[in-house]
């Protein structure tokens, strides 16, 4: 650990802390991030770049790091890939690797792209891939797919568990550097509800690596202990651990706080990560500032790192990134990187500045400490192989560069000025403003309640971020209703800056040779944004997407403005008019377990049972899903496959009597005096009239004229009556329904209730149904006299109230009893029971669509398509003539709704007695030369009926004109002829329905 | 309109989950009516025998208002309620919802946090004594705050069981929480 400075940074030298980083054990300190254990030691080197798998080591010490991403391993399934190793916290038994390496990170065969990188320019892929075009396929595409990617990713199922929370607040403080910390002070103790967040594992920001400043007389780090001790006790949350990823609608921020990464045991029942959903009156976005690297020759090197990032990692670390390191900057801030290496006993080789003129106090404190200045220089190269050893700089007098130098060196400390963080306010759809002075976009307007405070709008220094941050969340709490001035800092020891931001940095050899990095993660160099330019390339949006700039995971973090001023001087615009990328959420990268939160596993998804579903599953059922219904397909019994079990359950309902759970079919009770009138007008059919105690098929259309859903309507009452709605369209139903009677009709005294789950529904079919049931029902005789075919009452079934219809979707006698849903299982079981002396079959759904496409029934959705109207599924008797008006009415006398030829909904019988495929495209003329003209197509086909042959419906151009006719269905290895028939192709008397005249 | 006056099942409180945290328990089932009417309700607040609650989140006797027109009405004499109402002349709808729903009994020192879990409501500005309808993990539900430290939620039966799942963790993450 010789890199390690006694008495310096943060960790807890009482614990060591041991984890492997390529299988080799490496020793930190509680507080260490896997990044900073490494540089302790020594080792930059943490990975290989993304397309020339160039070696590199961090180039930052936060969540931008675009570098350093490892392979991170806490346990079985515990892994994840492209871990930042600057974020990730030790652990007892963490395992790391690094990336994109082959055979080993020391020695990579894929460096050689790095040799011939002159063929990996901007845009190679899609210039270099073209041809041959066969080759696309076979060689190109798997070629890239296996190179592209960083990383691994895992393989094993993922044990954690992952969780989520709402969370309403009065101030939301995103980043608890000085601004975001001033600003929590300014808002706590007034009665609100604070929160502040921040993405490392402790807070305090920039004040954890300016431990020199001095805040109202207090030492930095004591007076954030003591802010923080201040803020806890007045009551407001303070989250670490905590990245706000995403500014949405309405100040709704989400946030993902990392819980037990950092723990060596992870206690029971403990999420891994939680997502917070917040909802904030006020938000204050105090995110700071990111360093922007320099772009030169080389600046990929790895010991080649931003100057702040070293202190960062000096300071709060104790660990010194270099003990020769040169800097190269052109902004102030870097100057104080040196100093405080230089007191933890570096030797400064150089500070190099772009700028001819520094500030005089700058200039002398380097002189004090010895540290050698160069001024108004440019660097042109490093050299070394996995780690930097020399800086090569020229002096550039106007236009002119000199000749190089070489400054040996075991790290370059860089800066090229600060980026202010705007990501989430950028989310917000934020407008921003170019500033010219400080060469970068800064925060203008947003419409969300919002205000963003420090190094977030250009302020440089810890006095000015935290006053700032007072008078920002001030502004806030005005909103509030809360009027007090804000309160004031002074600060010593400070170190206020400026600086003067370039493009690619001027060099004495040639521009095109350059490997002069904008995008670490994605290898995009200066040199290929100006090749995307001389392409044609205008906007950025066009550059980004070109070159990838800015496109990997760190979302452009160092890359942006860089990519943005080379972008702009090549097309000799100004920035703003050449234009900024957009920021997307999540800010960093998030896991998707993070994203999944509770919803895995059983808990995936709701899936509804109906109260009956636990006896189709003792019995065997095979379930299959209907929207978010889970239903019973068909019952197999021992050695039964689908068709098998589904012929026999066709035949055993029409031989007897089968039983159904149609317990999922939407319900909905309509009540009111107007209940009559309502009905009617939403239906295609007429229920004025319809008595009391009678049922209804009813079509449901929309405006548009098309079958929208179907049900059976009965009449309880005079103002009561009881529609159905497919399983599927319950809920769209019901808000179809609501919409109209709201916007439409509020005249209308009538009033929805969905009663979908108040009823268990048991459907009883077959020649004996009638048989079975009437020993239950005492009150009533079941038969065509006193209750015939599309009745409906109210009597007790079995000793319990319920609803019963006389309704079929078999053609035969049928019944649905309806009874209070926890009644169901009980009332099933006794039909059960006592259909064992007519040999009673449960059926499935697979049975039902059998039987009811013997029958020429249509189920919505299945044979219409949204664009079939009741005349065409031959249902024109459903459309009421004589009614007024109802939803849809205009629409079916569209010119093109009443035209001939259009599709009809028709039987089919194949000629070779084949079954179709459902979807199966119809053509007339089998021989016509392709593409052929297509007429139709089939919605649906069955083989296990109880007609004897296969049986199909489709929808044919003018298909009931063509009765009789012969059709072709081209497969891919033959065609089959078919001939157009009716759609009903049982009993098309109707006479199985009638009580007494079946077998 | 035939009622339904007893149920077989659900007689018994069933204590799903109980942490240190907070304890779920499913209640007995208790006889549930939806009304619906609009306009001067005196002649409904006459029949019911008090006056229907006429702020949404308002509970009277068990009576719940959800909506402008819409209220929930608890009971143990389904019957009898309907009988009452049957006279009215005030246009209105009452339909037994007593079978369609059952409850969860939310109880504890996090009781309030775990209904963040799955309600992006303000869980904490909901006053004691009130009814609201809202969402729990995607799946409709309406919420009554009894005491600072006691809810019930209403769930539809088939989503019941995935909104008790969630409960049941929430109550074992809160309670690790704690520790």
């Amino acid at each position: 650990m010789s890199y390690r400075i006694p008495e310096r940074g943060r960790v807890d030298r009482s614990q060591p802390i041991r984890f492997t980083f390529d299988g080799r054990e490496v020793t930190g300190f509680r507080g260490d991030t896997v990044a900073s254990a490494l540089l302790a030691e020594g080792n930059h080197l943490m990975g290989r770049s993304f397309k020339y798998h160039r070696p590199r080591g961090p180039v930052a010490a936060g969540s931008e790091e675009p570098n350093a991403l490892i392979g991170t391993r806490r346990g079985k399934g515990q892994f994840e890939p492209n871990t930042r190793a600057t974020m990730q916290e030790l652990r007892h038994g963490l395992q790391t690797t690094s990336q994109n390496k082959y055979p080993s990170l020391k020695f990579d065969v894929g460096a050689v792209n790095d040799a011939a990188y002159m063929l990996f320019s901007a845009g190679f892929y899609y210039k270099t891939f073209m041809w041959p075009k066969n080759f696309w396929h076979k060689v190109y595409e798997p070629f890239i797919r296996a190179a592209a990617g960083l990383g691994v990713s895992p393989t094993e199922e993922d044990p954690d568990i992952y969780a989520s929370r709402n969370m309403h607040c009065d101030v939301l403080i995103v980043g608890a550097g000085p601004a975001g910390l001033a600003a929590a002070r300014q808002a706590a103790g007034k009665g609100l509800k604070v929160v502040l967040v921040d993405e490392h594992a402790e807070a305090g920001g920039t004040l954890l690596s300016e431990p020199q400043a001095v805040i109202d007389g207090a030492p930095a780090w004591d007076w954030l202990a003591a802010t923080l001790a201040d803020l806890k006790a007045a009551g407001v949350k303070i989250m670490t651990r905590t990245t706000a990823i995403g500014y949405y609608h309405e100040n709704l921020i989400g946030m993902v706080e990392r819980l037990t990464d950092h723990l060596d045991e992870v206690p029971a029942d403990t999420p891994r990560e939680r997502m917070w959903r917040v909802r904030a009156k006020q938000v204050v976005l105090a995110q700071g500032a990111l360093e922007k690297p320099l772009v030169f020759h080389g600046n990929d090197r790895p010991g080649v790192m931003l100057a702040g990032s070293a202190q960062t990692f000096l300071n709060r670390f104790g660990v010194l990134v270099g003990k020769r390191p040169v800097v190269m900057t052109s902004h102030d801030s870097a100057w104080y990187a040196a100093f405080d290496l230089a007191g933890a006993g570096a030797q400064v080789q150089a500070i190099v500045d772009t700028r001819g003129e520094v500030r005089d106090d700058l200039l002398a404190q380097a002189k004090a400490l010895n540290i050698p200045v160069k001024l108004g220089h440019t660097a042109t190269a490093t050299s070394g192989r996995l780690r930097v050893s020399s800086l090569r700089v020229n002096k550039v007098t106007g236009a002119t560069v000199g000749a190089g130098e070489e400054i040996k060196c075991d790290a370059v400390l860089m800066s090229g000025g600060w980026t202010p963080s705007l990501h989430l306010f950028s989310h917000t759809k934020g407008k921003l403003a170019w500033d010219d002075d400080l060469t970068t976009f800064l925060p203008s307007d947003t419409p969300e309640d919002c205000v963003i405070a420090g190094a977030g709008r250009g302020l440089w220094g810890v006095e000015a971020a935290l006053r700032d941050g007072a008078a920002q969340a001030q502004a806030a709490l005005e909103a509030l209703g809360q009027t007090e001035a804000a309160q004031g800092y002074s600060v010593t020891e400070d170190r206020p800056g400026t600086g003067v931001t370039h493009k690619e940095l001027p060099t004495d050899r040639s521009p095109g040779k350059a490997k002069a990095f904008v995008d670490y993660q994605n290898d995009v160099t200066a040199k290929d944004l100006r090749l995307a330019v001389r392409e044609g390339m205008r906007s950025i949006e066009h550059v980004k997407r070109y070159t990838t700039n800015g496109m990997a995971t760190d979302q452009g973090k160092m890359s942006n403005i860089n990519g943005l001023n080379i972008a702009a001087d090549a097309l000799g615009k100004k920035q703003p008019q050449v234009g900024l990328t957009t920021f997307r959420p999540p800010y960093t990268p998030t896991t998707f377990g993070a994203f999944a939160g509770y919803h895995r596993g059983s808990h995936f998804e709701v899936t509804r049972k109906t109260q009956i579903d636990a006896w189709a599953e003792e019995n065997g059922a095979v379930y299959e899903p209907v929207g978010q219904w889970r239903r019973a397909r068909y019952f197999p019994k021992a050695g039964e496959d689908m068709d098998t079990a589904v012929t026999r359950e066709c035949a055993a309902t029409r031989a007897s009597v089968g039983i159904f759970d149609a317990s999922t079919l939407g319900k909905i009770e309509v009540v009111g005096p107007d209940a009559a009138e309502f009905v009617n007008r939403m239906y295609t059919n007429p229920f004025l009239k319809l008595g009391v105690g009678k049922c209804r098929y009813g079509l449901l259309c929309g405006d548009d004229g098309f079958i929208r859903d179907d049900g059976v309507i009965g009449r309880i009452a005079e103002d009561r009556f009881h529609v159905t709605t497919t399983t599927g369209g319950a809920a769209r139903v019901l808000n179809m329904m609501e919409d109209y009677l709201q916007t439409e009709w509020p005249d209308l005294d009538v009033w929805l209730t969905s009663v979908t789950e108040q009823w268990s529904t048991i459907a009883l079919n077959g020649p004996n149904a009638a048989k079975l049931l009437q020993p239950f029902v005492p009150d009533l005789e079941l038969t065509e006299e006193t209750f015939p075919h599309m009745s409906c009452a109210e009597v007790n079934v079995a000793g319990t109230p319920a609803r019963l219809w006389r309704v079929s979707f078999t053609g035969e006698i049928g019944f649905e009893v309806n009874v209070p849903a926890p009644l169901g299982r009980q009332l099933w079981e006794t039909l059960w029971q006592a259909g064992q002396q007519y040999d009673i079959c449960a059926y499935g759904t697979e049975t039902m669509h059998v039987l009811r496409a013997e029958k020429g029934y249509i189920i919505v959705g299945q044979d219409t398509d949204g664009t079939v109207t009741p005349f065409d599924a031959g249902m024109g008797w459903a459309v009421g003539k004589k009614k007024a008006d109802f939803v849809g009415m205009r629409g079916m006398a569209r010119p093109d709704l009443v035209a001939s030829g259009r599709r009809q909904l028709v039987g089919l019988l194949t000629e070779d007695g084949s079954k179709l495929e459902e979807g199966a495209q119809i053509v007339l003329d089998p021989n016509q030369p392709i593409p052929m003209k297509m007429v139709g197509f089939v919605t649906s086909s069955y083989d296990q009926g109880t007609v004897g042959r296969p049986i199909a419906l489709a929808l044919i151009e003018g298909g009931q004109d063509r009765m009789g006719e012969t059709v072709h269905v081209p497969m891919p290895h033959r065609t089959i002829a078919a001939k157009v028939v009716s759609a009903v192709f049982v009993d098309p008397e109707n006479s199985r329905l009638k009580i007494g005249a079946a077998a | 309109m035939n009622a339904l006056t007893s149920f077989p099942q659900g007689q018994e409180p069933e204590t799903l989950v109980s942490t240190a945290a907070v304890t779920v328990t499913q209640v007995p089932h208790r006889a549930r009516l939806s009304l619906r009417a609009r306009g001067d309700l005196a002649p409904l607040d006459r029949a019911l025998g008090f006056a229907l609650p006429r702020g949404i989140g308002g509970v009277t006797l068990g009576t719940a208002c959800l909506g402008p027109d819409e209220w929930i009405i608890l009971t143990d004499d389904a019957a009898a309620v309907m009988t009452a109402c049957a006279e009215v002349s005030l246009p209105h709808s009452l339909v037994d919802v007593s079978g369609r729903e059952i409850t969860f009994e939310i109880e504890g020192p996090r009781a309030s946090e775990l209904l963040t879990l799955g309600c992006p409501r303000d869980i904490d500005a909901i006053p004691d004594g009130t009814a609201r309808r809202t969402v729990f993990d995607g799946v409709t539900v309406t919420l009554w705050r009894d005491t600072a430290e006691r809810f019930r939620i209403d769930v539809w039966n088939s989503f019941a069981p995935h909104v008790a799942h969630l409960l049941a963790s929430g109550a074992r993450e809160l309670a690790a929480e704690m520790a």
